[in-house]
């Protein structure tokens, strides 16, 4: 229990830093904020935004009131040129997030159902000629990039083939997700790559868990092959996978961003990419933040979850 | 002291059987070529007689050769007989499909494609490989530091190090180029920002374990100062592995700078790059697919030379501790 009290401490101090980078970011802007924020206010709405943003209050004191109302779920609002109240950070938040959420979680559910058959498979088969047309497959993969793989889906299998949609052009409140049509090409994009690496991975693992004596005992036994790949082999083999399967859920946030602009999904990533273009500062900070806290925290969990699962990692860890 | 904890969260130390999830590959998974080859008939897996034998292989020439023929056409492409990609414009070809007199064809200004991707080739280069220098020259500078002091100063570099790791690579990028303007020095500089740590995280575990060696030991004994025993005892053993995480480095930024483009914070057009040319090209997909083909042709063909000739490295120096 020290241990994960240990942890919780350095993820809180972890989130607060990360929190002000992000915070920082506003500061990166060249010239005065105001202007870029909101180019064509007239110079009374300039000061009003100024107040809002706090940007007369000393530096800490403008963290502290941007962090206490992050907390809150208070993101600030999109700005308008007309003087209106713009739409708040949240709500639209509250739509982008579950389909960004659904694109990675399904793009991890496919790329772990091909890699692991695929893994065992070459693992059991290793040094044949099936393993070594798998594995050039796999390395030709890694260097596709998804936004590549994407953009040739929707070159054959959108614009000539017409055997799906590439683009979604409905309601923003309604999530493209909840349709394969529209969901299919998206996670295969994302999870092509992931594939490729999961694969490699447990096929390492598997090879060495293959030489093991209790295999061999196994074998010896007269249990076949079958049996001895899925119920003795894949065990011991899958910690690593899934370790780094879970780890990339936060790195695949960057790849789902691209994706996502690509097909036109109303998620995080094409919400960031308007904001970018629209120069919506407040918005765009909010969701880097939003997306780096995400990754910090699916990256905790799996550490939390792996010396949960594995004892030796456990009572090592209590050492240190 | 336990070796640091890649992630800010500490995540697991990971088994030695795996090497990194990322591009980084084990060396043994390598794709053996058929073709015998200057190597001994007997069928070694090509990088495995890279990696113990003197040849290098023949796709590792093949590798370098088509990364000799990208600089050679990025350096030289204002001397080649083709259209300037941004002043020359075809009026009689609008998004003509690939010809003798268009080989790649031309998107919907009129600017030959085969063009563009030349010309590309010298910011998506300039981009991949400055902003690795600096990230190798930056993390690795850290890297050795915090490896060799492992104490108060190894700690507080390795904790400022896994913050920037808090972040997903492209998304910090993409927050650092939009806030700053985009420009390719702040695309550089961005992804210096993403890259230096992970290769500090190379550095710094490699010089971990070379640090405990005699040689290192016997240096000290003979009253060698810090900053010479991390100057010519540490440093050339840990820039082999530093120098195959930067070859998959390099091929890592060329694919985020393609990234930044499609995200609208990429180099300020018109100026041509890899990243660029593809985005043009998403407005006519379905009329003229070459436009984004080509380029992205480009990026696969090299970075799968740039991941061939990392894991060659790598097979070489026996190099383990990478995870990019």
């Amino acid at each position: 229990m020290r241990v994960i009290a240990v942890k919780l401490v350095r993820l809180v101090v972890v989130l607060l830093i990360v929190t002000f980078l992000c915070f920082l970011l506003m500061k990166l802007i060249p010239g005065d904020p105001v202007d870029k924020v909101a180019a064509f206010a007239t110079p009374e709405q300039k000061a009003v935004i100024r107040e809002q943003l706090g940007l007369e209050k000393p530096f800490f004191s403008q963290y502290w009131s941007w962090l206490s109302g992050f907390i809150t779920g208070d993101f600030g609002r999109y700005y308008t040129t007309n003087g209106a109240v713009g739409e708040t950070v949240s709500s639209v938040m509250g739509q982008a997030l579950p389909v960004s959420g659904l694109l990675l979680l399904y793009s991890q559910l496919l790329a772990l159902a091909v890699a692991i058959p695929a893994g065992i498979y070459t693992a059991y088969k290793a040094g044949t000629r099936v393993d070594g047309v798998a594995n050039t497959v796999a390395f030709g993969l890694l260097a596709l990039p998804n936004f590549v793989l994407a953009l040739v889906l929707v070159i054959y299998v959108g614009a000539q083939w017409k055997l799906l949609p590439t683009q979604w052009a409905g309601d923003p409140g309604v999530n493209p997700m909840l349709q394969w049509r529209y969901a299919l090409l998206p996670t295969i994009s994302l999870a092509a790559g992931q594939i490729a690496i999961y694969m490699r991975l447990l096929r390492t693992d598997m090879i060495d868990t293959l030489q093991e004596d209790f295999i061999t005992t196994a074998k010896a036994k007269g249990i076949p092959p079958r049996k001895v790949l899925l119920r003795h082999a894949l065990r011991p083999s899958s910690l690593t996978l899934l370790t780094v399967a879970g780890l990339n859920v936060g790195a695949l946030i960057g790849g789902a961003v691209v994706i996502e602009t690509i097909f036109g999904l109303p998620g995080v990533g094409r919400r960031i990419t308007e904001a970018i273009l629209a120069q919506q500062y407040v918005a765009l900070q909010s969701f880097v933040a939003v997306i780096a806290i995400t990754y910090v925290l699916v990256n905790f969990t799996v550490d939390i979850l792996y010396s949960v699962l594995d004892p030796r990692i456990r009572n090592a860890r209590a050492v240190t | 002291m336990p070796e640091q904890s890649p992630s800010p969260t500490g995540s697991p130390p990971r088994p030695p059987s795996e090497s990194g999830g990322g591009v980084a590959a084990t060396p043994e998974v390598v794709p053996a070529t058929d073709a015998a080859g200057p190597s001994p008939p007997d069928s070694v897996p090509e990088a495995e007689a890279a990696g113990h034998g003197r040849g290098l292989g023949v796709m590792a020439w093949v590798a370098i050769g088509w990364l000799v023929l990208v600089v050679l056409l990025a350096i030289l492409a204002p001397l080649l007989p083709i259209p300037d990609p941004v002043n020359d414009i075809d009026t009689n070809a609008f998004l003509a499909s690939p010809s003798s007199g268009h080989l790649l064809g031309t998107t919907s200004d009129g600017h030959d494609v085969l063009s563009m991707v030349i010309f590309g080739a010298r910011a998506s280069l300039i981009i991949g490989v400055g902003s690795i220098l600096a990230g190798f020259l930056v993390g690795g500078f850290l890297g050795i530091l915090s490896g060799y002091f492992k104490g108060r100063i190894g700690g507080v570099i390795g904790s400022v190090l896994d913050i920037f790791l808090a972040f997903p690579n492209l998304v910090l990028a993409l927050a650092i180029v939009s806030f700053m303007g985009q420009s390719i020095r702040n695309i550089v500089i961005a992804l210096a920002i993403v890259s230096a740590p992970v290769l500090a995280r190379i550095a710094r575990a490699s010089t971990l374990t070379w640090s405990e060696r005699e040689f290192v030991l016997a240096a000290r004994a003979q009253g060698a100062r810090h900053a010479r025993i991390m100057w010519r005892e540490i440093l050339p053993n840990v820039l082999p592995a530093m120098f195959s995480i930067a070859l998959l480095g390099i091929a890592v930024v060329i694919v985020a700078e393609g990234g930044l483009a499609i995200l609208g914070v990429g180099v300020k057009p018109p100026t041509p790059s890899w990243g660029n040319v593809i985005n043009d090209g998403r407005s006519d997909l379905a009329d003229a697919p070459w436009i984004t083909l080509a380029p992205s042709a480009a990026i696969f063909f090299t970075v799968l030379a740039l991941n061939y000739l990392g894991d060659v490295v790598r097979a070489r120096f026996d190099v383990r501790e990478s995870a990019l």
